[in-house]
């Protein structure tokens, strides 16, 4: 069930601002308290493919003293995929609660 | 002696051999992310450490075939534009031959194999397009479709063998060339789907 709305789970963890594949894992891992524990190799097809896209941009930067990475993103496009996709799944999740609840729909 | 990460690093790349770009790109963004992960772990530096770290990466099989479906996804979607394009020149070719060439310039056969190989290419993209959307069976489709395209370059072969105008020449040419950047696309997709099905086979 996860992996269908993976691409917005990465959209989201890179909104706070731009951030590397592993930073990212780390996000989702933190952010969904360890309940999202991914294999974390997972997030580098999805990063590929909102790249291909145009939702994400990469460039590859080196901080003083460290590692050179690639970092990610969200672009203008990708913003606003994201604020689509959180309209989708507000009404998927209210539509999913009021049923397992037994209540009537739309609630 | 290789360590554990550059054994995973290159494990990756070997299975991710459809795309050399893409596996040098990743390569080097996931030895990045394993080093950090194993630098973050408790046991570092230890080669335990880069075993987990490479173990909660996840099967390199598993994650090239991911990368494999993306690719078919996007490859097709270029075979189609391809298509799409080639069909609209071939059919602006074909009205312009008709315009330009007087009626004894070519054979009387000529026309109708213009005419209905294109209109039989179109079918068959079409119908190779509505199947690719349900299974691989879209391959040998589109291998009917680029049969149909090359079908209608017979024609083109008799303009060239009979002599004619210049811009009719360079029409045909054009012709000739999307049906073999068509082709490219065709085999890539072919490529790209047999590599996949082989990924998904040996990840179940």
């Amino acid at each position: 069930m996860l992996k269908g709305h993976l691409d917005a789970i990465v959209l989201a963890a890179l909104e706070a601002g731009p951030a590397h594949g592993y930073a990212i894992i780390e996000a989702i891992k933190n952010r969904s308290t360890s309940t999202f524990d991914l294999p974390e190799g997972t997030v580098y097809p999805a990063l590929h493919r909102l790249e291909q896209a145009g939702l994400l941009s990469s460039t590859w930067t080196t901080p003083p003293g460290g590692r050179r990475r690639r970092v990610y993103s969200l672009s203008k496009a990708g913003a606003a995929a994201l604020a689509d996709r959180r309209k989708v799944w507000g009404r998927f999740s209210r539509a999913v609660d009021t049923l397992l609840g037994g209540r009537a729909w739309p609630a | 002696m290789a360590g554990v990460i550059d054994q995973y690093v290159a494990s990756l790349r070997r299975e991710l051999d459809f795309d050399r770009a893409l596996a040098r790109r990743l390569a080097s963004e996931v030895e990045d992310h394993l080093r950090d992960a194993a630098e973050a772990d408790p046991a570092w530096p230890s080669a335990d450490a880069e075993h987990r770290a490479a173990e909660r990466f996840g099967v390199a099989r598993e994650i090239a075939a991911q990368f494999a479906s993306d690719a078919v996804d996007r490859q097709a979607r270029r075979t189609w534009i391809t298509l799409l394009v080639t069909a609209v020149v071939t059919f602006t070719a074909m009205r312009l031959r008709v315009t330009w060439l007087d009626d004894g310039a070519i054979s009387a056969l000529a026309p109708l194999v213009d005419r209905y190989a294109f209109i039989a290419a179109i079918a068959v993209g079409a119908i190779g397009w509505f199947a690719f959307r349900r299974s691989l069976l879209a391959f040998t489709i589109c291998l009917g479709g680029l049969a149909a395209s090359i079908a209608a370059g017979i024609v083109r072969a008799d303009l060239f063998v009979h002599g004619a105008p210049l811009h009719v020449l360079l029409a045909a040419a054009g012709e000739i060339a999307l049906v073999g950047l068509l082709s490219f696309h065709v085999i890539g997709l072919g490529r790209r789907l047999k590599r996949t099905a082989l990924l998904r086979r040996a990840g179940r």
